[in-house]
């Protein structure tokens, strides 16, 4: 009985919780939108922290600030001018476009985010809903990571010792054996026997007897091995590696940065929208934040060793906080975890932009990964069959304009990518 | 049993041994034991079964370990600080100035992540509008030439520009007489940077040298009009256009703006169109464009030029010159041509490529006395492209000889390699203290020089050129300097102590340029966008040419009588490697020539007459040999449309050195140039030839015959063609008729949205061969060799096929194999006509490639293309068996990373060029035409994300973008508006095989031709006929072709 009243007082609790914070929830999307670049809710970033904004600053004049701070800054407001100064005076970017309501949504998600306790922000919300199937494997090693590889490593060598003692023991064990019973004719001759003699042993029968089967089986497992081998070597070498979760150069996490922090995926991957490469983010971008975000309470005051790499790459000095062009700049080898055969074309714009596909629903849930690893088999069968499923959105772009009505004509409100040619060979293959 | 072999296995067989007849039915002589292996005899179950597990414990394990391959590593890396600009995938447009050759035309520069990619032409430039030739989509490749010197060097040892300057300054400081050889000049701050050069050390003196010299042209407007200058010639406003050996669509001056004009005046619906009459001593590209045709002797060009003079003189009531008594061709044709040209006097042109300053001054009299100056040739808007003074360089040559010069400069030319007396030049250039080259690679004259300053290539410069008078292109570096290379102008100023950058040479220099807008500072970033400034066109003048040339008449006709049977030599250049300066272009070098078809080589144009009295065959080998020098084991084409008697040649061959590509393709053929007259004439008459031992088989990617007696080109005179709009068509459209009713194979493909589609103007295909050089950098086609093309596997997506029309001495047209060597009637085989036709995957509704291809790999799309999946192919070939128009093209073999391929995808830097939108396929697998399909798609993409519908020529393919004639429209024929629906609708068009009813997309506009003969006679009945057999076998329309 105890179990259904908490069940129902959850039940209760979270559409109570819904319905109040429903322009929380609208604050959230805008708040992911335009402030994460540079505002978290517990943390620095470029701008302060937000937690509790709402207490420290009345409406209006958050009003005032976040439709234009420059302007509130030169009307002589002393909280603005106090406020520019602490932050180096960077300019935060107007925001005239939000309307009232707007603006008041992001202070009440601000408000519902600041009353949580800190450590729940990080599972609050997953982004993005069209993954809702997939399947959380956090498997993000594959089956030969390096745990593995070491377990093994050990248990041979267990095994090559036992094996060392064994051999021992057997040798002690027979020399008192023959001390106890000398060779005679009778008892040593049975022991002696190798397989090569034994007329009734499997070997002797396979390799002695029927030379020809022997070879065939022997071949056969050498084919079996080598051709499983090649057949793994090749789906690899061409890209088919679900699971694959190689070591970056920067322990940089997408737990932390789209998860927890929630900065919008565009941020960074600012190409995904625009054409074929969603682009990794140059460490010119990761410096706008890390510029002053520096992780030093993880670390004794001293930078974060994989912030550092960042400053290595750009040439930057922390300590004068300044670029240093004595330095050289390196640039940063990350390894490619989703990789397409050079057959195949993808553009993110088309996915992204037009199709309007989430990034997990390819990536799988990346506000997730402290590692990324490639969630889906990058395969044509899986290509084609969201192909099959998914909708052209052709009512709401201009584009599909002659589509849009002969599809009237015939009746019809949908097409899917298939129906408009999106399985024929030539969409991808050029 | 009988055997009918006779045949037997042994003695066993024949007698039925009883043994052999058991045995025989078995495949094993005995069965395999497995049975006994694992039967539980003897051994027992215990032993077997340990047996069997340790087996298979161990391939349990052997599997695991086979399963452990590590994932190859493939590293993604950004830039450190992203040019805001750039963005990854997405293609960046510079505007920019082709530098190939001094035409300049305006260009964009396609780059993608900061490495250019592909040319393409500039459409807002309103003297090139769009157009770009083949050596101009070449040149790219160039950028990317391993070949190139990768430092500054003195003596061959790789230096630094500190050390090197130092040294140079040194030794200019102490020179007597320094001279600058450079190719034409026409770029203002060039010049301003030489200027400062010459002042600094005053005993300069600059020299122009172009290897294929136009030098008399400039210097015979001086003489006539007191203009020093090219003049802006007007093709667009000429009615008649009049050539004597100029050619003004391929080679000549500035090709591609030319061609846009003469285009513009070759549209039928039009009504008007111009007439195009071609003298000249080899079949040029414009020579094959022209409506009337006529092979002439280098050595009679004088006088059929004073024959032209003098009736145009009767006709407008001038003195002739001379007492020349009348040299006429047969036809009449002088006299026809004067008519014509008198008829159309303010609105026709007489051009002439002849460097004869004698040739050049009667054209100005002939273009002077129809009253063309200040129409079609307009001497105030002149062009700056071609400058060359041949009596200076030949004065250097002496000079340097002699010992008076001791420093030279070579500003990227090569002389020692074009100048037609290289042996004298070498001499010169030993004797010399100090010798510089700003040239790329180790060429010929670099070899000879001591301090090597490489230039930067021109996508890798500023640069400012004056190609038209009051047309300013700039240039503007796409790429950092991918070796280490200066801009020359940039090292003039070095030596001349001004250390400023040249971008801000140029700058400050167009403060003057610039200095009537408003703002200095937007008009040169407006310019830098547009890629060119224009200040308005000057007011043309009309002008009398006011020489006495009844001088030139005895000389001319002294000429034509002495070398009236004589063979002689006369040098061209090819489209494509030009003068020699990119015969290190694998992509140029394997452009089939226009006419001959010829790849990788040069060879002499024989006539059939000439041949068959010399003796010699297609292969056979001769020698040459000229007062200067001796071309040896020369191969022989028999080339129909060649005049008697004449062997033409091309220039740009037989390097001997310079890269890879370039060094022994061909043989050097300028020795034959000779001196005279202050110019360097590129014909000889002082010629003798002989037969060399040996055969060499040229590789020719068109050979006769393929047309099989079918109706592949369609053609009528102009008068037929106003007289009926369906004129030497008629078939086309009884057949459309006829494959209405037709059973077919097929099914119809359900296309909802777009159906792209092509036109082919065969009217307008001059066959220069752009769109060929602009596929192979858009689709990344690999260069193959002259081994390969030989065995016909060149790999070329749109091919040119040139057809010949033949006719015997009664003018009736050949239309049987047989009649060909027919002794009675004859072949006159000087006469031809030509047509040109682009050959590219027709992407057909009723594909008959599909239907074979037993994998699917390639299938037809919704959009009307056929698509080819190379990953599908497994290299059956069927397909290629199966397409009626042999556009297919097979990877034979690894053409990437292959030492047998030495070509550019043999090396990192030469695979820059690769556009990575297009795969690059892999040995085995066929590939063909996709109509750019990569360009489709992007296209629609950029309407989609500007939520708007496709606009018609939103998406160009790469032939259509660069056509200097617009001979090629692409566009969505389910848009009625679109320029490609309504030639699909014009009455000139046709299917390539119409009877066969395989829907091409494709649709060819009927060659019209501005001539009075009747082309198309017959043509009714012929069609009737055909009409009659189509309904009597129904369904086999195409056994009857």
């Amino acid at each position: 009985m105890k179990i259904y009243r908490l069940l129902a007082f959850v039940v209760i609790f979270v559409f109570s919780l819904n319905s109040v914070l429903a322009d929380a929830t609208e604050g959230e999307k805008i708040f992911k939108a335009n402030c994460t670049a540079c505002h978290a809710i517990n943390d620095k970033i470029v701008g302060p922290a937000l937690k509790d904004v709402h207490k420290r600053r009345n409406p209006e004049w958050l009003l005032k600030w976040i439709k234009n701070s420059q302007a509130l800054i030169k009307s002589g407001d002393p909280t603005a001018v106090a406020l520019y100064k602490e932050n180096n005076e960077s300019v935060m970017t107007s925001f005239e476009q939000l309307s009232d309501a707007e603006i008041k949504s992001i202070v009440d998600y601000i408000q519902k985010e600041s009353e949580q306790p800190a450590q729940t922000t990080a599972t609050a919300s997953v982004a993005g809903d069209g993954t809702s199937k997939t399947e959380s494997n956090s498997n993000n090693s594959g089956f030969y990571s390096q745990t593995t590889f070491w377990a093994l490593l050990v248990m041979t060598l267990i095994l090559v010792v036992l094996l060392f003692v064994i051999n021992k023991v057997k040798k002690v064990v027979d020399e008192l054996h023959a001390q106890k019973f000398p060779a005679t004719e009778e008892n040593s001759e049975p022991i002696a026997i190798s397989w090569k003699q034994n007329k009734a042993s499997f070997r002797y029968k396979l390799f002695v007897k029927h030379p020809v089967v022997g070879t065939l089986m022997v071949s056969l497992l050498f084919m079996l091995v080598f051709g499983l081998y090649g057949f793994d070597y090749g789906n690899k070498y061409i890209g088919v590696q679900k699971g694959y979760a190689p070591e970056q150069p920067i322990k940089y996490s997408h737990e932390l940065h789209a998860g927890t922090y929630k900065i919008n995926c565009l941020y960074c991957h600012n190409g995904a929208d625009k054409g074929k490469q969603a682009s990794i983010p140059s460490p010119s971008t990761c410096m706008n934040c890390h510029m002053h975000v520096q992780a030093k309470e993880k670390y004794n005051g001293s930078v974060s060793p994989e912030i550092q790499k960042i400053y290595n790459a750009v040439g930057w000095d922390a300590e004068k906080r300044a670029y240093d062009p004595t330095k050289e700049k390196t640039p940063i080898k990350w390894v490619r975890i989703h990789n397409l055969p050079d057959h195949a074309y993808f553009n993110h714009a088309q996915h992204v932009k037009i199709g309007k596909v989430e990034c997990q629903a390819c990536h799988g849930p990346i506000e997730k990964m402290p590692v990324v690893s490639q969630q889906r088999s990058l395969q044509m069968g899986w290509c084609i069959n969201c192909h099959r499923e998914a909708k052209v959105d052709v009512a709401n772009n201009n584009y599909y304009e002659k589509l849009h009505a002969k599809l009237k004509l015939d009746g019809k409100s949908m097409v899917t990518v298939a129906q408009n040619g999106g399985l024929e060979c030539g969409k991808c293959h050029y | 049993m009988e055997n009918k072999n006779n045949y037997w296995k042994g003695l066993e067989e024949l007698n039925k041994d009883p043994q052999f007849l058991q045995h025989k039915r078995n495949e094993f002589a005995e069965g395999i034991p497995l049975e006994e292996v694992f039967s539980e005899e003897d051994g027992g179950l215990n032993a077997n079964r340990r047996d069997f597990l340790k087996y298979f414990g161990f391939g349990i394990s052997a599997v695991a370990l086979a399963a452990c391959n590590k994932t190859p590593i493939k590293n993604a890396i950004p830039y450190i600080v992203k040019p805001e600009n750039i963005t990854p995938g997405i293609p960046n447009y510079y505007a920019s100035t082709c530098n190939a050759c001094a035409a300049n035309c305006s260009i964009l520069v396609k780059t993608r992540e900061g490495r250019p990619i592909k040319i393409e032409g500039n459409n807002d430039s309103p003297v090139f509008k769009g157009a770009v030739c083949a050596t101009g989509q070449g040149a790219l490749l160039g950028l990317y030439d391993n070949d190139r010197f990768h430092a500054p060097q003195i003596d061959g040892a790789e230096s630094t520009w500190e050390a090197i300057d130092k040294e140079i300054k040194k030794a200019l400081a102490s020179a007597k007489n320094i001279r600058l050889v450079t190719k034409t000049t026409n770029s203002p701050s060039g010049k301003k940077a030489i200027a400062e050069f010459t002042s600094k050390y005053p005993s300069t003196q600059h020299i122009q040298f172009e290897a294929f010299s136009l030098g008399s042209i400039a210097e015979s407007n001086k003489i006539a009009f007191g203009k020093n200058v090219i003049p802006g010639y007007r093709f667009d406003l000429a009615k008649v256009i009049v050539s004597f050996g100029a050619d003004f669509l391929g080679t000549w001056i500035s090709p591609t703006e030319y061609t846009k004009q003469w285009a513009s005046n070759r549209t039928p619906e039009n009504k008007g169109m111009s007439r195009h009459i071609q003298f000249e001593s080899l079949l040029s590209l414009t020579g094959s464009n022209a409506d009337v045709r006529y092979p002439i002797k280098p050595s009679s060009e004088g006088v059929y030029l004073i024959s032209l003079y003098n009736k145009i003189a009767a006709l407008a009531g001038a003195p002739s010159l001379g007492n020349m008594p009348t040299v006429e061709l047969p036809l009449n044709m002088i006299e026809m041509t004067a008519k014509e040209l008198w008829a159309a006097k303010g609105a026709s042109l007489v051009v002439s490529g002849s460097n004869n300053l004698d040739h050049q001054l009667l054209v100005n009299a002939i273009n002077s006395l129809l009253n063309n100056i200040g129409t079609t040739v307009d001497l105030d808007n002149y062009s700056n492209q071609h400058f060359s003074n041949d009596a200076a360089f030949e004065t250097l040559v002496n000079d340097l000889n002699s010992g008076t010069v001791d420093t030279v400069i070579f500003w990227d030319v090569n002389p020692v390699y074009a100048y037609y007396n290289s042996a004298k030049l070498i001499e010169g250039i030993k004797k010399a203290k100090t010798t510089i080259t700003s040239n790329s690679s180790l060429d010929e004259t670099a070899e000879l020089c001591k301090y090597h300053v490489p230039a930067n290539h021109f996508l890798e410069s500023w640069n400012d050129n004056e190609p038209k008078a009051g047309y300013f292109a700039l240039t503007q570096p796409t790429i950092s300097p991918v070796f280490n290379t200066r801009q020359m102008e940039e090292s003039l100023l070095r030596w001349a102590d001004n250390n400023i950058a040249y971008y801000d040479y140029i700058r400050s220099n167009w403060k003057a340029v610039l200095s009537n807008e408003a703002s200095f500072e937007d008009a040169w970033i407006k310019s830098l966008h547009d890629g060119f400034y224009m200040t308005p066109a000057k007011a043309t003048t009309a002008a009398k040419a006011n020489v006495d040339l009844s001088g030139t008449v005895n000389a001319a006709y002294s000429l034509y009588t002495s070398s009236k049977t004589n063979l002689e030599v006369r040098l061209y250049a090819k489209v494509g490697v030009r003068d020699g300066s990119h015969a290190n272009n694998p992509w140029l070098q394997e452009l089939p020539d226009p006419i001959s078809k010829v790849t990788w080589d040069n060879y002499a144009n024989i006539s059939k007459a000439t041949a068959d009295s010399i003796g010699v065959k297609d292969g056979d080998l001769i020698n040459i040999t000229s007062k200067a020098g001796k071309i040896e084991a020369l191969p022989v084409l028999v080339q129909p449309g060649q005049p008697n008697n004449t062997i033409a040649i091309a220039v740009g061959y037989g390097r001997t050195s310079g890269g890879r590509v370039a060094k022994n393709v061909g043989k050097n053929a300028y020795q034959m140039a000779a001196f005279t007259n202050k110019s360097v004439q590129f014909n000889n008459a002082a010629i003798t030839i002989e037969k060399a031992e040996g055969k060499y088989e040229l590789a020719q990617t068109q050979t006769h015959h393929t047309i099989e007696g079918r109706a592949l080109i369609k053609e009528a005179s102009l008068n037929e063609y106003l007289k009926d709009t369906k004129a030497g068509n008629h078939d086309h459209h009884a057949i459309l008729k006829e494959n209405g009713n037709l059973l077919t194979l097929w099914g119809e493909h359900d296309s909802k949205g777009h159906k792209w589609t092509m036109a082919v103007d065969l009217n307008k295909c001059t066959g220069c061969g752009a769109c060929v050089v602009a596929c192979n950098a858009e689709n990344n086609v690999p260069v193959v060799g002259r081994a390969e093309v030989l065995k016909r596997r060149e790999m070329h997506w749109i091919r040119i096929d040139r057809y010949y029309r033949f006719r015997n001495k009664e003018n009736n047209n050949i239309s049987k194999e047989k009649e060909y060597n027919n002794p009675e009637t004859g072949v006159d085989f000087e006469n031809v006509s030509v047509v040109h036709q682009p050959l590219m995957c027709q992407h057909c509704g009723h594909a008959p490639c599909e239907t074979v291809c037993p994998v699917l790999a390639t299938v037809h799309s919704s959009e009307g293309l056929n698509h080819m999946a190379y990953n599908r192919c497994v290299g059956t070939r069927y397909c290629a068996n199966n397409c009626p128009y042999k556009v297919r093209r097979f990877n034979w073999f690894k053409y990437r990373e292959n030492d047998q391929f030495d070509f550019n995808f043999n090396n990192d830097l030469g695979r820059m060029v690769i556009n990575p939108d297009v795969t690059v396929r892999s040995r085995g697998v066929m590939e063909k035409c996709s109509f750019c399909v990569q360009r489709i798609q992007s296209g629609k993409l950029a309407a989609k994300l500007e939520n708007r519908t496709i606009k018609d020529g939103d998406v160009k393919t790469a032939c259509q973008q660069t056509c200097p004639a617009d001979a090629i429209v692409f566009g969505d024929i389910h848009d009625p508006e679109s320029n490609v629906a309504k030639h699909f609708k014009n009455e000139r068009g046709f299917f390539l095989l119409d009877e066969y009813n395989v829907q091409p997309s494709v649709t060819y506009l009927t060659k019209i031709r501005n001539v009075d003969e009747n082309l198309v006679a017959e043509e009714h009945h012929a069609g009737k006929h055909k009409n009659e057999a189509t309904q009597e076998s129904h369904q086999h329309s195409e056994s009857k072709s």
